[in-house]
């Protein structure tokens, strides 16, 4: 399957493809009458895998209504309901489409309606989106607490895999323990199918090996001058794989990813020649302007070197453990707070910086902020140049593309490109 | 921190020991008003502790010997440093709290206590404490998170039931104290009583002819921490008693849903066009005293009322589902009499606007909304149209 862009990863290609393919094969399942479940990104999604229930991630979705026009049509849905049109859009693009009747527009063919919605209480809105989701026929939605800890270790990242009971705090875990029991439950009630932890500890073994490709991938990529690897390319090639952690897709795509960039490497392939700057992205991508990546390595051999999503998919899943259901709770457990939340965020940041020897951050702050203040506060007293961009993600109605880039252009000229460290032209 | 408004009226001095009670209504209810006004404790040479959002388990910080100062923002003030920390796309009325953190207008904060009753009152928690961890240069006080949770399981409720025991060890750390079975349950029995009271008196402004305001209901509550225990009991009953004393309240019956009210500017403002709020259910309001502790004579019972007690708390509008406020907020019109809903809903406080179609669609009696206001105050013309023409407004004006 290698019918790609020239210059685009092969697995990148092969994951988005793969994803189309899937999607195409849910709607069939769910016209057939089978049925799946909406998901939160950052909840047990192993769960629904031991039922063999697949399941569509909401932020997955949103991102491909927003970057089809769809995020236009899904809010104005959600605002003839009465609704609000403009609040939390990320998640609320997703709902529109239960209110969609007209499937064969929509983008990807419309999402057929769910039977389970699973999220977890994050922020005050999150839960009131999932709320109407629930209040829709034949949907029940499943929350799931989300707790929070007095006092945290900046420094996770290398203990977290085995030493997540005392990390992630034993009764957070309890809680969420018990909560998973609670799902199971309902879907055994549900599926008439019994749970089988035999099953979870697999799909727990599998997700594992699948984020240990992605360490060894990001660590690569850490160590790579020049960058042979596009953030656009890095995002499809491990957030795809991602919704499918706990299958031997995931796994494989994650080492073909991995196999594909070593051969880059080795091969001396560079985004942009010469690399006058290493970037990072810290936020959420930029879904409707994804040509801003590569208009900085084109125009300026600045290239975006680290995001979030490969970040992460490195260090924020593996868990191991005898217990499986022990284990995906502490997988879930404040995982944002590894993103958002200082000391565990900031200190994460740096560490990546330092590690891909970057020369400077964007920094996208979205109308909700989570931590941005200590990000950029220890990105900077690292010695570490940073601009804070602001716009949401998933919605371009007031995003002004040359303002943006503009903006990002001249802090680029001054604060980096300006520096010693990095090559003139 | 500066003001950008003129200053507020004097407050009088809290009272030392405990004197006689109000001899009327109105006299209560303007020691009342003058406490509310006060920023700082009533008791400075105590420990003070500093409490943040709803769901901060007061009783026990009252047991630990300490003396509790629910803090809120003002509307008056400029927020120029806490927007530094917090950035400026957080609710504005806890941006304007941190501001008066860093300023020091709470007077002797000896820690603060902070609960996750809201999305804005945990970020006000992770920047302070990481402020106490990178910037020492800046005082912040001993800054602790009391995480209860409000999903109607029994999986929260144990886990609540770990957190209430947590903050009593914290609690019992700094002020050296002891929490004892006698302690607590004392403490338990008091706030039980004054939230009875302060039932009680809300009965004023139910009545057919309403003998208390909006803004008086307002005082009432955010007086609760601001003058001495048995004072406080003692204006609410002479409230009560005395209550036929105060004149009569014509105008609209409004219940008011949505953002929460530190302030009264808003409740004021909304009054001046005739009507009388008669209900809320905001956690600066009803919200607070609907909800009692379950006597228990132990600790460990005790404990387990009160983490039961918080996690039943509400439904606020940023831990309820959509469901549950409609319910409770159809409730209040009829427990109220009402004869409008009012949702206000502040600019970056976007839970009330998810709510506000089930509320609508609930309420017996005509709805309206107004959307993105400012903090501490409400447009004069979305205002003038919610109140003349309520089915014209909607959270997409």
């Amino acid at each position: 399957m290698s019918r790609h862009r020239g210059d685009r990863l092969t697995a990148a290609g092969d994951a988005v493809a793969y994803q189309r393919e899937w999607f195409r094969g849910l709607q069939e399942h769910v016209a057939n009458g089978g049925r799946f479940a909406l998901v939160n990104a950052d909840t047990p999604h192993e769960i629904l895998r031991a039922f063999d229930i697949p399941y569509v991630v909401n932020q997955w979705w949103s991102s491909i209504a927003a970057s089809r026009s769809g995020a236009q049509r899904y809010l104005d849905l959600v605002a003839e309901r009465g609704l609000p049109r403009d609040s939390e859009q990320y998640n609320a693009i997703g709902l529109g489409s239960v209110f969609d009747s007209d499937p064969a527009t929509a983008p990807w063919g419309g999402l057929p309606r769910p039977f389970l919605v699973l999220g977890d209480i994050t922020g005050d809105v999150t839960r009131k989106v999932f709320d109407v989701w629930g209040e829709q026929e034949g949907i029940t939605f499943f929350p799931l607490e989300n707790s929070a800890e007095p006092e945290m270790d900046g420094e996770w990242w290398d203990a977290l895999p085995h030493d997540w009971e005392r990390l992630t705090g034993s009764h957070r875990i309890d809680l969420m323990v018990d909560e998973l029991r609670e799902l199971i439950a309902f879907l055994e009630e549900e599926t008439g199918s019994k749970f089988d932890s035999t099953r979870l500890a697999e799909i727990m073994a599998l997700g594992n090996e699948q984020a240990e490709w992605n360490r060894r991938t990001r660590d690569l990529l850490a160590i790579a001058v020049p960058c042979p690897v596009s953030v656009n390319d890095s995002i499809s090639s491990v957030m795809v794989p991602q919704w499918h952690r706990g299958t031997e897709w995931g796994r494989d795509a994650a080492e073909q990813l991995y196999r594909e960039v070593e051969a880059r490497v080795e091969s001396g392939s560079a985004l942009a020649n010469p690399e006058r700057a290493r970037l990072m992205w810290v936020g959420r991508g930029l879904w409707f302007d994804l040509g801003f990546y590569r208009h900085f390595e084109q125009e300026y051999g600045a290239v975006f070197v680290w995001s979030m999503y490969l970040a992460i998919a490195a260090d924020g899943y593996l868990r191991y453990g005898d217990d499986p259901l022990r284990a995906l709770a502490a997988r879930f457990v404040g995982f944002h707070e590894h993103l958002y939340v200082p000391p565990m965020s900031a200190e994460w940041y740096v560490h990546q910086a330092r590690q891909h020897g970057v020369d400077g951050v964007v920094h996208l702050v979205s109308d909700d902020p989570r931590g941005n203040w200590a990000t950029t506060r220890a990105l900077e007293a690292a010695g570490i140049p940073v601009i804070e961009v602001h716009a949401d993600n998933a919605d371009d109605s007031s995003y002004d593309v040359d303002e943006f880039r503009g903006r990002v252009a001249t802090w680029l000229t001054k604060s980096v490109l300006s520096s010693d460290n990095v090559e003139q032209s | 921190m500066a003001e950008n408004n003129s200053a507020p009226p004097p407050i009088a001095p809290p009272n030392q020991g405990v004197p006689l009670p109000p001899t009327s209504a109105a006299s209560a209810l303007a020691e009342i008003s003058s406490a509310a006004r006060r920023d700082a404790s009533y008791r400075p040479e105590a420990f003070v502790v500093g409490t943040v959002g709803q769901d901060v388990p007061v009783e026990i910080i009252d047991a630990a010997g300490a003396v509790a100062l629910r803090l809120r923002g003002n509307p008056a003030w400029l927020t120029e440093s806490a927007d530094r920390y917090l950035g400026k796309g957080l609710d504005p009325a806890m941006r304007s709290l941190m501001e008066g953190i860093l300023d020091g207008a709470f007077g002797r904060l000896d820690a603060i206590v902070i609960s996750s009753d809201c999305d804005a009152s945990q970020r006000l928690f992770y920047v302070l404490r990481e402020m106490r961890r990178v910037t020492p240069e800046i005082a912040v006080p001993p800054v602790y998170l009391v995480d209860i949770l409000h999903l109607p399981r029994e999986s929260t409720a144990r886990y609540n039931r770990v957190r209430v025991r947590q903050l009593l060890e914290v609690l019992e750390r700094w002020t050296g104290n002891r929490v004892s079975d006698a302690g607590l349950e004392h403490a338990v029995i008091a706030h039980n009583r004054r939230r009875e009271l302060q039932r009680a008196v809300m009965e004023l402004r139910r009545s057919p002819e309403p003998r208390l305001s909006g803004v008086d209901a307002l005082a009432v509550f955010a007086a609760a921490d601001r003058m001495a225990g048995e004072r406080y009991a003692g204006c609410l009953e002479s409230l009560v008693a005395g209550g036929d004393e105060l004149g009569p309240r014509p105008g609209t019956r409004i219940f008011v849903t949505g953002s929460t009210h530190d302030s009264p500017d808003v409740y004021r403002a909304i009054e001046a066009h005739g009507a009388t709020i008669v209900g809320e259910n905001h956690d600066r309001g009803e919200l607070l005293a609907e909800r009692d502790v379950a006597p228990a004579r132990d600790l460990e019972s005790l404990l387990d009322a009160i983490a039961d007690r918080y996690q039943y708390s509400g439904p606020t509008a940023q831990r309820g589902s959509i469901a549950a406020r409609a319910e409770h907020t159809a409730e209040g019109i009829r427990r109220t009499g009402a004869e409008l809903l009012l949702s206000y809903v502040r600019v970056m406080d976007e839970a009330p606007l998810w709510d506000f179609a089930a509320q609508r669609a609930a309420a017996s009696v005509p709805s309206a909304v107004v959307v993105r206001q400012p903090y501490g105050a409400i447009d004069a013309e979305e205002l003038d149209v919610a109140l003349r023409a309520p089915e014209q407004t909607g959270v997409n004006r």
